[in-house]
């Protein structure tokens, strides 16, 4: 007589809800009566809009035609999207005059060429990656979009960034495959691995300082036409404003927070002054001043570049912004780390940049994404002065003749780039956060 | 004697700065324009017809030609150009503070924009008049038919003003729906929104005729204001508003004429007519009043055209024209009816 079971027991089946479809919309949207009539009714809402959307912009939508007349005949109730494959390159590159697109897209690789290293892995001096492609980017890229004459100083920045972005490139190249960097490479390729360090540091520099007089002279034979800011426009002025923006917003904010938290009185004035003027006020107001009523304080003739006085205005109040994110993210430090800092001999500046901001920094991911995505939705407000930024070329479609009243279909398109390019941003500083979480879950 | 150093500096900086500001108004806007090597000319966000961005990038317009004719007449090519395009609100504060050479828009020539802010007014490029737009099925003949009406209206221009001025000369009590696009006020009237739309007649039309069905629709006779359509130049620089002034006589005179971008040429080296040749720079000195080259208005005309040219290619039934006639109307020449007349160049 046996007790124990010689056949297993057959396996049941998991419940419903986790097994098939059915079973979850059954749990989740039809478990009480109030929840079914509210699924009901939501999904009616969900139908009609769908179905109107989709037949205003699929089904009727008209893709080839070459006025807005022409789609009328083909269909008279949808969406007319040939107006806007008509305008693609007006509508990313602004008045850009059309045989010289490519200095934008040259530009726009080359950042791509600098960055890419910053995500690849095994890659080493990340550090001077992020601050190169802030400091010297800048006089390429404006260099190559506006072109004319160079002066000497940017001259001198566009040859150290040309070196730059190919030595990065070695670098990371090295850094993936070899799991080596650039300077060391160098040293072994030459046999020089027994020299002191000193002697190691003078062959690089002495490298360095040839590439930079090579690379000057050949630029000096460089020489592209010049395009006025008036004809910049389109997603392009949008990301050149959005893309200083954000590049001196995180910078000039962290300054500004020292300055609000220093024991220095004339420091801590002067930053909480700045910050609550520029806060206080709204953007546009902002952009009007620096537009309008300034020239009238400068001598007759002398007119500033509106582009220049408009990134800054956006700068600053930024700037401001972040400072109140980032002293934010200070104060949820505890004090503890300050002291431990200090017991390890660190001064002000080492204890802020190696064990304060790494930890703030972190957790004020979310915001500072937060004022990032708001300010390239800002960058809209430059329609209102004139400026062609996407949204004014967008609504300039319209009054051209063959696209004459064009306007929704435009809207939509803006409003699906807007959501393609704050959704990208939203996702990928949820994906920092978690890279970057350690201990605190 | 700290105090004393500190007022010296000061009366120092002002004196400096003054200086600065009288030696800079000394400077004439032309010799400003020729240093600085191109025209500065201030149109709006776009408008069809007048000024408009084409899908390359490049802005056209009957104002736009304005533009172009500055910059031949200076420096004999019409790249020498920038066209700035600065919002309503601040048109004239942007040509009076210096940032625009002329401003070449659809703004009325009015008395007191004349003579307060700072600037002067031009010879009319173009004569509008407001007017209302209602479907054709309304049963609406006449303005006087719109009493209690609800009518659309764009903001912040005198087409507001007009509306009002005239609902209450006529004791119509109508009342304005104001929106900042116009392509949103005619999606309004066009759901049925309101019972009509108000505007300058001419660029209604070019608005109606890019509606779904532009037959169900009309302009009624009426017409609210005179609206003539001027360029502008600072007050004070009276060589410069004779340039921009003489530039446009000299497309109007050039049609008057019979002289076109495409005849131009020929007309130079063969014209026996004085007026022609006088005009074309072959004798006299009329480009020394000026401070031009001797081919000034050569060079618009050949590079610009003359008015009608323009007046086709960008208002008439040109590829690009939204379609107003002309025959018949304001802007025909003078001796068709018109009011397009230029002095004599002679």
């Amino acid at each position: 007589m046996a007790y124990v079971s010689t056949k297993s027991t057959p396996s049941r089946k998991p419940p419903l809800n986790e097994s098939t479809p059915l079973g979850w919309v059954k749990v989740n949207m039809f478990s009480t009566l109030f929840s079914s009539v509210l699924s009901i009714f939501v999904l009616i809402a969900i139908f009609f809009t769908l179905k109107s959307l989709l037949t205003w912009g699929i089904f009727d939508g008209v893709w080839i035609a070459d006025s807005r007349r022409e789609c009328f005949s083909i269909s008279i109730d949808g969406a007319c999207w040939a107006g806007i494959i008509a305008w693609f390159d007006s509508i990313f590159y602004g008045l850009y005059p059309r045989d010289e697109i490519w200095r934008i897209n040259l530009g726009g690789i080359l950042l791509v060429i600098w960055m890419v290293p910053l995500w690849l892995p095994r890659v080493q001096g990340k550090v001077f990656i992020g601050f190169s492609a802030v400091a010297l980017y800048p006089f390429l890229a404006g260099y190559l979009f506006s072109g004319g004459d160079k002066g000497i100083f940017v001259q001198v920045m566009i040859s150290g960034a040309i070196v730059c972005i190919a030595a990065l490139t070695i670098n990371a190249a090295i850094g993936y495959f070899k799991n080596d960097n650039l300077a060391n490479f160098i040293i072994q390729r030459l046999g020089k691995n027994d020299a002191t360090e000193k002697q190691q540091r003078n062959i690089l520099l002495g490298i360095l300082a040839a590439c930079v007089v090579a690379v000057f002279i050949w630029q000096l034979s460089w020489i592209e036409k010049s395009i006025s800011w008036t004809r910049w426009g389109g997603l392009f002025l949008t990301f050149v404003i959005a893309g200083v923006g954000i590049a001196s917003a995180l910078p000039g904010g962290i300054l500004l927070a020292l300055g609000r938290r220093s024991k220095l009185k004339a420091v801590s004035i002067l930053s909480i002054g700045f910050i609550e003027i520029f806060r206080s006020v709204p953007l546009i107001t902002v952009l009007f001043m620096a537009t309008t009523m300034f020239p009238l304080f400068m001598p007759e003739g002398i007119v500033l570049n509106k582009l220049v006085q408009v990134i800054i205005a956006v700068c600053l109040f930024n700037a401001c912004y972040m400072a109140e994110t980032v002293r934010a993210g200070l104060q949820a430090i505890p004090k503890g780390q300050f002291e431990g800092a200090h017991t390890i001999g660190l001064g002000y500046w080492g204890t802020m940049g190696l064990i304060i901001m790494p930890q703030a920094l972190k957790h004020m991911i979310p915001n500072i994404v937060g004022t990032f995505i708001g300010l390239l939705k800002d960058t809209t407000l430059v329609s209102i002065i004139g400026l062609f930024d996407l949204l004014n070329i967008l609504r300039t479609i319209s009054r051209d003749k063959p696209w004459l009243g064009l306007h929704q279909e435009t809207l939509v398109f803006g409003a699906l780039i807007f959501f393609i390019l704050c959704f990208a941003m939203s996702k990928y500083s949820r994906h920092l956060e978690e890279k970057l979480s350690t201990s605190h879950k | 004697m700290k105090l004393t150093t500190l007022l010296t500096s000061v009366a120092a900086v002002a004196a400096m700065a003054f200086a600065g500001v009288a030696s800079a108004s000394a400077e004439s806007t032309l010799e400003i324009v020729k240093k600085r090597g191109h025209v500065r000319c201030q149109v709006g966000p776009a408008s069809p017809g007048y000024y408009f961005l084409d899908s390359k990038g490049e802005w056209q317009g009957l104002d736009v030609a304005n533009c172009h004719a500055v910059a031949a007449a200076i420096f004999g090519d019409i790249s020498k150009l920038e066209i700035q395009s600065v919002s309503t609100q601040a048109r004239f504060t942007s040509l009076a503070n210096g940032d625009s050479d002329l401003l070449s828009r659809t703004a009325t020539w009015t008395m007191s924009r004349d003579t307060q802010l700072g600037i002067d007014f031009l010879t009319p490029t173009f004569y509008d008049g407001q007017g209302f737009t209602v479907p054709k099925d309304s049963g609406i003949k006449t303005g006087m038919d719109l009493k209690g009406a609800k009518v659309c209206v764009t903001s912040g221009t005198t087409t507001e003003s007009n509306l009002n001025d005239f609902s209450r000369t006529n004791n119509l009590n109508i009342s304005a729906v104001t929106f900042e696009d116009f392509n949103v006020r005619d999606e309004t009237y066009l759901q049925g929104g309101c019972d009509a739309v108000t505007g300058d007649k001419s660029s209604m039309a070019g608005n109606i005729s890019a509606f779904p069905v532009p037959g169900d629709h009309l302009i009624l006779p009426d017409t609210l204001s005179k609206e003539p359509l001027a360029p502008a130049v600072r007050h004070g620089d009276n060589q410069w508003a004779d340039i921009v002034r003489w530039a446009q006589f000299a497309m109007i005179n050039a049609e008057e004429l019979g002289i076109t971008s495409a005849n131009v040429d020929d007309l130079k080296a063969n014209s026996k007519n004085p007026s022609i040749r006088r005009m074309l720079g072959v004798e006299g000195d009329l480009h020394k009043g000026l401070g031009l080259e001797k081919d000034w208005a050569y060079n618009i005309i050949k590079q610009v055209g003359n008015y009608g040219e323009n007046y086709d290619r960008y208002m008439g039934n040109g590829p690009q024209g939204i379609g107003i006639p002309r025959e018949g109307s304001s802007n025909a020449l003078w001796t068709k009816g018109g009011l397009m007349y230029s002095p004599p160049m002679r």
